[in-house]
């Protein structure tokens, strides 16, 4: 009987052939993948050989400087928005509020709920009403008011505000019924192709993104005005524009609609 | 042994020709602190002209928009858009185009691209952000070489947002 060949030997040609054209196709894949494709398509921005064998791997690197102009830019706002903005109120912060509340009274109302076309801070989120004082504070939004009142407020007193008017009732915020069946278009749906956004998609009734105010009960005069000066960007304390890209879009009579919707609820 | 080869062949055609979307090289930033400082403040989005003449188109996703709203990019010159999100994963897709990519809170997403002829395109956002999704457009105007430069003539930053 004829001896069997042993398959993985280096004297088997087929094996040997076979390991070679795999290693062979490895090698220039490599070659292919980590260093001739990168060098190509980053229109020499990639710095060398081993830079490209990283940026095909996935090595991550913090984004590359680009030239500034040298004056510092105004942007919209210096505060982080984000979920763990606001700590939950303790006692203690909610106290410190009320004692610097009277200042905002005059205007905002005794418990919160304003007479005089200001917005009312009783039930108001405190992201909101926080984000807004720093940007008063920091010129981003700018009231010949407001700024002079807040210029003596740390960053400490502008949360305990924030805490003590968010405690303070308000009716029942809008649900997602409410949203669904009483409202207009423009604020249930907004309008797709206008890139507008129904307002309940980051006002609450349907959703809530942080920092965003809620608007029941506000006053229709300040409402629209608000929308009217972020549709001319006379108002850009909104991140990224987020309110600007709104307004802009919106008609006159949509402004009213909306401002006359949220002031009757 | 042919076919492995003729596949390795194909995607370095793909790849070198830009018709697939190879990924760029992973860059990371803060998303929280975007709109304080650094390439993607407020200030420095949209389109602007690099020393070598090819334009970088700057972009930042926010529900429920993209700033800049209207992006403004010549004909016949090399495009880069450098872009990344401010909160939640957006999708950038420039429709009847192969620019795709997703904007990843965390990292700048870059695509090069050359538009050949003017026209007004759709750039919706094609990931799930969130309730307003669906009104999640920007639009992309591409112009004329020449008017492109007019437009931009002297400018750091230009979009066609009215």
């Amino acid at each position: 009987m004829m001896e069997t060949e042993r398959v993985f030997s280096l004297r088997n040609v087929w094996f040997t052939a076979s390991v070679g054209a795999v290693i062979g196709i490895a090698a220039v894949a490599a070659l292919i993948g980590f260093i001739w494709i990168p060098l190509e398509q980053s229109n020499k921005t990639v710095a060398g050989l081993w830079d490209a064998i990283c940026t095909a791997a996935g090595v991550p690197e913090s984004f590359r400087q680009v030239q500034q102009s040298a004056a510092p830019i105004a942007g919209p706002s210096n505060v982080i928005v984000s979920a763990q903005m606001m700590k939950p109120a303790d006692g203690l912060s909610i106290g410190r509020g009320a004692a610097l509340a009277p200042q905002c009274t005059m205007c905002h109302g005794v418990r919160g709920m304003s007479h005089a076309d200001a917005p009312n801070l009783a039930g108001q989120h405190d992201a909101a009403i926080y984000k807004q004082l720093r940007d008063f504070k920091s010129g981003h939004r700018t009231s010949a008011i407001m700024g002079a009142l807040v210029a003596g407020l740390g960053d400490q007193d502008m949360r305990d505000l924030a805490a003590y008017f968010a405690g303070l009732p308000r009716g029942p915020e809008a649900t997602a019924a409410d949203a669904r069946h009483e409202a207009p278009v423009i604020v249930r749906n907004g309008s797709p192709m206008r890139n507008i956004a129904g307002c309940t998609s980051c006002h609450g009734g349907i959703d809530i993104k942080t920092g965003s105010p809620r608007l029941d009960g506000e006053s229709e005069s300040y409402l629209r005005a608000q929308l009217l000066a972020f549709a001319t960007g006379a108002r850009h304390n909104d991140i990224y524009g987020q309110m600007r890209n709104v307004a802009r879009q919106m008609t006159p009579e949509e402004i009213d609609t909306t401002a006359r919707f949220f002031a009757g609820r | 042994m042919g076919i492995v080869a003729l596949l390795v062949g194909m995607m370095a055609y793909m790849s070198l020709h830009w018709a697939s979307m190879p990924p760029s090289r992973i860059e990371t930033i803060d998303p929280a602190t975007l709109h304080i400082a650094g390439e993607f403040v407020e200030a420095n989005l949209g389109s602007g002209v690099e020393p070598n003449g090819s334009v970088t188109v700057r972009v930042v996703g926010n529900r429920y928009s993209f700033t800049p709203q209207c992006l403004l990019v010549p004909t016949d010159t090399p495009v880069t858009f450098r872009a990344t999100s401010a909160d939640v994963v957006h999708g950038f897709n420039i429709a009847k185009t192969n620019v795709n990519v997703m904007l990843v809170p965390g990292y700048i997403a870059t695509f090069k691209t050359k538009f050949k002829e003017p026209a007004d395109l759709e750039m919706p956002c094609h990931e799930f952000c969130g309730v307003g999704h669906a009104t999640m457009w920007a639009h992309v105007k591409v112009v004329d070489k020449a008017e492109f430069e007019k437009q931009a003539g002297g400018k750091r930053r230009v979009s066609c947002v009215k």
